[in-house]
């Protein structure tokens, strides 16, 4: 009897363990599938490569993701309240400037951005570009450089990996990029800008000065978590940390944009002034 | 709805609505004189960086005045559903939702239309995309 009991008892603890260990291997499939879905190049880094839309959550192709908001729209109803753009402000916490810094950026606000570099069809620069969901982007990635094409203002970015920034940095709108893996993150190092770009939102200047690193992250199919630390001695108290969402776009593909072509805007702003159109906040 | 709950939604919004680039709608146009107007298409500007359409709209006494709409460039358009030269020609009637330019003239900035058959289509983006939004960027005192 007692045997019984006991083979009975040892049983139960047996299928007891077994049960908890099906759990435990199911949790650790689970965890192993969701990982798998995340594409990896043949050198084991997630790979990257694909078209992507900024500053978006929603999953699926640009038509799924955007149709109920018609593409940066606010949703059904036509005369709903403004959507946030790549001019809004872009946290619940203002961006770190100094000061007399801060007074010039809240000029730019008040004359409703009328001084938009964009407005002049200048590029739009880093991260701005990664504040927009108008317009996709692309990333082609290879063992040894990883290529950005964004098709808001047309412009790339050819980022060699484990390199250092030349010695002869000329300042210029999009920097000079270079690459590094961090176990599955991307890091990249952006220096050399001019200072003719916004950073993420209405009059967010900055100087040459500017240094600015930024992480890609996989976390599934879908989406890559996007961050930039801005650091600008000359304009911040402390770095100016952006974060946003990439989504991966199946099926979409880059256009030409060429913002020169018909660009009526600058001379629309001075016919305004001219006339004394009432149009500062 | 309670102020945490519309809080709540405010926030999921935010966080889900993508963020389009576009100049100052604010310094051209009036968020608050929205109009809606039916008229037939007598021209239309495929152009970047932003395209046009213009209506002949008649009014009560048989007048007819010509008006110009602006909207997303063709790479958005294209994007938002439009096909060139096949979804709006010359001589469709159509029906625009529009908000007016400050200066007063016949110039609007296009956000929805209508179609003959009732199909809706965006062709610009919303009210004060790109002025710079409710708050600056930088907190102010």
């Amino acid at each position: 009897m007692r045997v019984l009991i006991l083979t009975l008892l040892g049983g139960a603890l047996v299928a007891g363990l077994a049960a908890q260990n099906t759990t435990s291997i199911q949790a650790t499939q689970k965890r192993a599938a969701a990982k798998s879905t995340i594409p990896h190049a043949p050198n084991g880094k997630p790979d990257l490569t694909g078209v992507w839309q900024a500053n978006s959550t929603q999953p699926g192709s640009w038509e799924e993701a955007n149709a109920g908001n018609g593409v940066g729209g606010t949703g059904a109803n036509p005369n709903a309240p403004v959507a946030p753009s790549s001019t809004d402000r872009q946290s619940s916490q203002g961006a770190p400037y100094q000061p007399e810094a801060a007074k010039k950026v809240l000029e730019s606000y008040n004359n409703r951005n009328i001084d938009d570099p964009t407005a002049r069809c200048l590029p739009a620069g880093i991260p701005r570009l990664h504040s927009l969901g108008l317009f996709p982007m692309q990333i082609v990635q290879t063992p040894t450089q990883i290529v950005m094409l964004y098709e808001y203002t047309n412009v790339f970015r050819v980022i060699p990996l484990n390199a250092k920034h030349p010695d002869d940095i000329v300042p210029t709108y999009m920097g000079d990029s270079v690459g590094r893996w961090e176990g599955d993150t991307l890091v990249v190092d952006m220096t050399g800008f001019n200072d003719r770009t916004w950073l993420a939102g209405a009059g967010t200047f900055h100087t040459e000065a500017l240094h600015i690193t930024e992480r890609y992250k996989r976390v599934s199919k879908d989406r890559i978590d996007y961050e930039a630390a801005m650091d600008d001695p000359n304009v911040f108290t402390k770095p100016w940390i952006y974060k946003s969402s990439m989504m991966l776009r199946e099926g979409t593909h880059l256009q030409e944009y060429i913002c020169a072509e018909d660009n009526r805007d600058v001379q629309e702003y001075e016919k305004l002034l001219k006339e004394g159109v009432k149009f500062q906040r | 709805m309670n102020k945490r709950t519309a809080m709540f939604l405010g926030a999921l919004f935010l966080a889900a609505a993508p963020l389009p680039a576009h100049h100052s709608f604010g310094a051209e146009y009036d968020a608050n004189q929205p109009i809606t107007l039916t008229g037939v298409i007598t021209k239309i500007d495929w152009m970047n960086p932003h395209s046009y359409f213009y209506l002949d709209i008649t009014d009560d006494k048989g007048k007819i005045e010509n008006w110009k709409f602006e909207g997303y460039p063709p790479n958005v358009l294209y994007r938002t559903g439009f096909k060139r030269d096949v979804t709006i020609k010359q001589g469709d009637k159509i029906t625009v939702f529009a908000w007016r330019a400050r200066d007063g003239t016949n110039w609007a900035h296009a956000r929805q239309i209508t179609l003959r058959d009732g199909k809706k289509l965006y062709f610009g983006p919303p009210a004060g995309t790109g002025d710079g939004g409710a708050r600056p960027p930088v907190d102010t005192q």
